[in-house]
């Protein structure tokens, strides 16, 4: 390798113009590259299929809306699968959290009171993951395929199986949602974009952010790479264990509101099987399975994948079982991909 | 090059092309029955690559291997098996849950029937055994309760189980210690004396006189010599290797009297560790010698806070250091260096940057991490130590093992460490690149730093430490100074005082 690019500080990121497979500058690689490929031909694909209904404004816009929940989700457990772990219980942390929100406030009580109630609900329900996980030293698997159960049977005994209506908090109807009403946040837009899809992208930065650009996120990624030479280097095991569940749970609570704007209410049995969606978000973007590498922006990438193939499988009619058999079959063949990688 | 008519392998102008690298570019060898003939050559000379093509697990891409005057079938390892060459790689690969007698005859058992003999196997295998004049270990015991010299012998016995003619050993010596060492030589001296041919690769130069007849040295692919006497001098056969001359081997050794930096009191951790106080100064080197499971690893962990001591007490810097707790002791001063580097040291898919940083973030964070700063930082103490390549965004998966090992260092200078704590920190390099490290290690010791080197090989200790302990069965049984001691007496120390009588006895 060269030593020249260190003379020439000038423009930013020079020092990834030397030597062959740089990828540090954005954590972007050859998959995320390959990813947006993906992206664009399933969009032409879903264009020509169907093309009075697919590429339109608002198609696009009810994609990016929906994508925005299982996104937030994917962000939260991109961090759980760096450490190596896995949350199976987001789907149902995020139906308890709506809940938890909707039995908390009047029915025509703050927005705010609601969101606070269901993040914190679902904050709490990931630190008890994360203290089974880091301190008992339960197998993530097992840790929170209890909270799956725990989550779904507290989000049906908060108000005796029944959902609870959410249209009227802070005002405003559907059609035209008052700003920071609660349907602001599920229908509103800004400059012609959903409000949800802001809340997605914001999170989506920050996660990138916390990964690649902060101590807490190298930490993540060591402990999931090599626990005992991250131990010996000092870095805090346990706690950054214990932390990438906690901040999935609370994501978990984030998703919950998005989810319950849109639907004008929470519903004790929303949320069923998004684990599978986030997880296979996740590993179509890139991230190893097995820890010690990975990438939001694969993630992002891995969301809208997802997102462009069920858009498009709804439209051509096919039934959700043939949705759920294709969910299914994408993660397992990109868990396959992951493992030649893996060997090396 | 003497054409021995008698050889019994021959290998005549080997070349292997992969892609874009030239493994093998024309090596002469030839291996004469009752013989132990040393493979040498740095990391990457192509050793590997060399037994590889004799074993058939690699197909050579010109030249001709003769086994006793006929062709050897190259790229079929179970021909060469068949015919009599045998493998035993460096990395004990035998099945930890299986026992002695089914590891030795794993994948070709003896049958009766549809049904394993089982009695066959048993007697087959102690005689095996006896043949190595191990009588001690029985066929019946697992394999994961052998210590590391016995299941050597086992793997030797399974490669006798097939009609051996040649047995090629990769760095059979690594992972044992002295004692243990010279069991191997003795089995290796009865092979020897059934005419088998041993191909023997190591990277100490001692065993190439303890147990070698000839050398052949390699070096970039080629054979740089070929059939030399084993009383060839050091001096040249480094040369041949490095095709330079090194001036010396080991520098001159630090002579710390600074203040006392780590003081470790009465550490206990039963049942490796049996109560142990040391002292170690800045500006010295202290080696801490001892058979493999004398407790020498188990006390740089306690000492570093990766266990949890039943007694004792670490100070730093008149500072005392919580028991469990690394991030701690790094915040007081220490760094490790640990005994595996791969499982342990390092994260192999990061950049060398990466690795560097990892104990050291919060000096490059302020909100989010510089990474410029940080890559600017790393690469500084990466060039110090003359990590190669110089490229600090490489993925340290791709480095040799010296360089990898100065990856390791390159971190705790960069967190201004006062001590360090170093096992096995030559383990695996080749003799060029140990002298390096022998500099770097006596440098930063002459900077300031305490050292504390654990070490299987006596000779380095002898060679660079300002102090050398011996451990034996979890205690410190003997000090001395760096100039006076010697590797005899420091081994005499080291095994029981009933003496290596009592081996056997241990195995089982």
């Amino acid at each position: 390798m060269t030593t020249a690019p260190e003379a020439a500080p000038v423009e930013k990121g020079t020092e990834d113009a030397s030597g062959t497979g740089r990828r540090q500058l954005l954590g972007v690689g050859l998959q995320e590259y390959t990813l947006v490929g993906v992206v664009v031909v399933l969009f032409v694909v879903g264009a020509i299929l169907k093309p009075d209904s697919f590429p339109t404004a608002d198609n696009v816009r009810n994609m990016l809306t929906q994508a925005s929940v299982v996104g937030v989700l994917a962000i939260g457990m991109t961090f759980v699968i760096a450490t190596a772990g896995i949350d199976l219980s987001v789907g149902s942390m995020l139906a308890a959290a709506g809940m938890a929100g909707g039995v908390l406030v009047d029915p025509e009580g703050s927005t705010l009171v609601f969101i606070l109630g269901a993040v914190v609900f679902a904050t709490i329900l990931g630190t008890v993951n994360a203290t089974a996980i880091a301190y008992g030293r339960v197998v993530p698997f097992i840790a929170t395929l209890a909270m799956f159960s725990i989550g779904r049977g507290v989000a049906l005994l908060l108000n005796d199986k029944l959902p609870v209506s959410l249209l009227d908090l802070n005002g405003g109807s559907f059609g035209d949602p008052a700003p920071f009403s609660l349907l602001w946040f599920g229908t509103g837009r800004i400059f012609g974009i959903p409000v949800s899809v802001y809340v997605f992208l914001g999170i989506t930065i920050i996660g990138w952010l916390l990964l690649n650009r902060t101590r807490y996120g190298r930490y993540v990624v060591a402990v999931g790479g090599n626990r005992e030479a991250a131990k010996i280097a000092g870095v805090p095991v346990r706690r950054t264990i214990f932390s990438v569940y906690v901040l999935s749970g609370l994501l978990a609570g984030v998703a919950a509101v998005l989810l319950c704007s849109r639907l004008a209410s929470a519903s004790p049995v929303s949320g069923n099987l998004y684990e599978l969606d986030a997880i296979g978000a996740v590993v179509i973007g890139g991230t190893s399975l097995a820890g010690g590498r990975a990438t939001i922006v694969g993630t992002f990438l891995g969301v809208l994948t997802f997102a462009l193939i069920f858009s498009l499988m709804t439209q051509l009619n096919l039934s959700t079982e043939v949705q759920q058999v294709t969910k299914g079959g994408i993660v397992l063949g990109a868990v396959l991909l992951q493992r030649p990688e893996a060997r090396l | 090059m003497s054409d021995s008519p008698a050889a019994v392998l021959e290998v005549r102008g080997l070349v292997k092309q992969f892609p874009g690298v030239r493994a093998l570019d024309g090596v002469d060898l030839d291996v004469r029955p009752g013989e132990v003939h040393c493979l040498l050559g740095p990391n990457g000379a192509g050793k590997s690559t060399l037994i590889k093509c004799v074993s058939g697990a690699v197909e050579p891409t010109e030249g001709e291997i003769l086994l006793g005057g006929e062709p050897l079938p190259t790229g079929d390892p179970a021909a060469s098996l068949g015919l009599g060459v045998a493998t035993i790689y460096q990395e004990l690969d035998l099945v930890e849950d299986l026992t002695v007698a089914q590891s030795v005859f794993l994948a070709h058992e003896p049958r009766r029937g549809p049904f394993l003999d089982l009695q066959k196997m048993s007697r087959d295998t102690a005689a095996l055994l006896a043949r190595l004049g191990h009588e001690g270990i029985s066929p019946r015991s697992r394999v994961s309760r052998l210590r590391p010299a016995a299941q050597q012998v086992v793997s030797i016995a399974r490669a006798l189980s097939h009609d051996v003619r040649v047995l090629i050993m990769d760095e059979p010596s690594a992972i044992l210690d002295e004692g243990e060492i010279e069991t191997l030589f003795g089995v290796v001296r009865r092979l020897t004396a059934d005419g088998v041919g041993v191909i023997y690769i190591t990277h100490r130069l001692d065993e190439i006189r303890r147990i070698g007849d000839r050398v052949t040295v390699l070096a970039d692919g080629r054979t740089a010599g070929t059939g030399l006497p084993a009383s060839t001098p050091t001096d040249r056969l480094v040369e041949l290797m490095v095709g330079r001359i090194v001036e010396r081997l080991y520098p001159e050794r630090p002579r710390g009297a600074g203040e006392v930096v780590l003081e470790v009191r009465g550490l206990r951790r039963l049942p490796e560790v049996r109560g142990v106080s040391l002292e170690v100064r800045a500006g010295e080197v202290v080696g801490l010698g001892g058979l493999v499971g004398s407790g020498r690893t188990e006390l740089l962990r306690l000492i570093y806070g990766m266990e949890t001591p039943d007694e004792g007490e670490v100070w730093v810097g008149g500072e005392k250091l919580p028991p469990n707790r690394p991030d701690k002791a790094i915040a007081a001063g220490l760094g490790l260096a640990p005994e595996d580097r791969k499982s342990q040291g390092l994260l192999l898919d990061w950049s060398q940057t990466k690795n560097v940083s990892l104990a050291d973030l919060g000096r490059f964070q302020r909100g989010l991490l510089n990474v410029r700063a940080e890559r600017v930082a790393a690469r500084e103490h990466l060039r110090s130590l003359r990590t190669v390549p110089d490229d600090a965004e490489r993925i340290v998966r791709e480095l040799s093992g010296g360089n990898q090992q100065k990856v390791v260092l390159a971190r705790w200078l960069l967190r201004s460490c006062r001590v360090l704590l170093l096992d096995e920190p030559t383990r695996g390099v080749d003799v060029a690149t140990k002298a390096e490290l022998y500099r770097v290690i006596t440098d930063l010791a002459r900077d300031g730093l305490a050292v504390l080197v654990v070490s299987s090989e006596l000779e380095e200790l002898v060679g660079i430490c300002s102090r050398v302990l011996v451990m034996r069965e979890g205690e410190l049984v003997f000090e001395v100074d760096g100039a006076q001691a010697s590797e005899r007496e420091l081994l005499r120390h080291a095994v029981a005082p009933t003496d290596s009588a009592d081996f056997v006895e241990e195995v089982r």
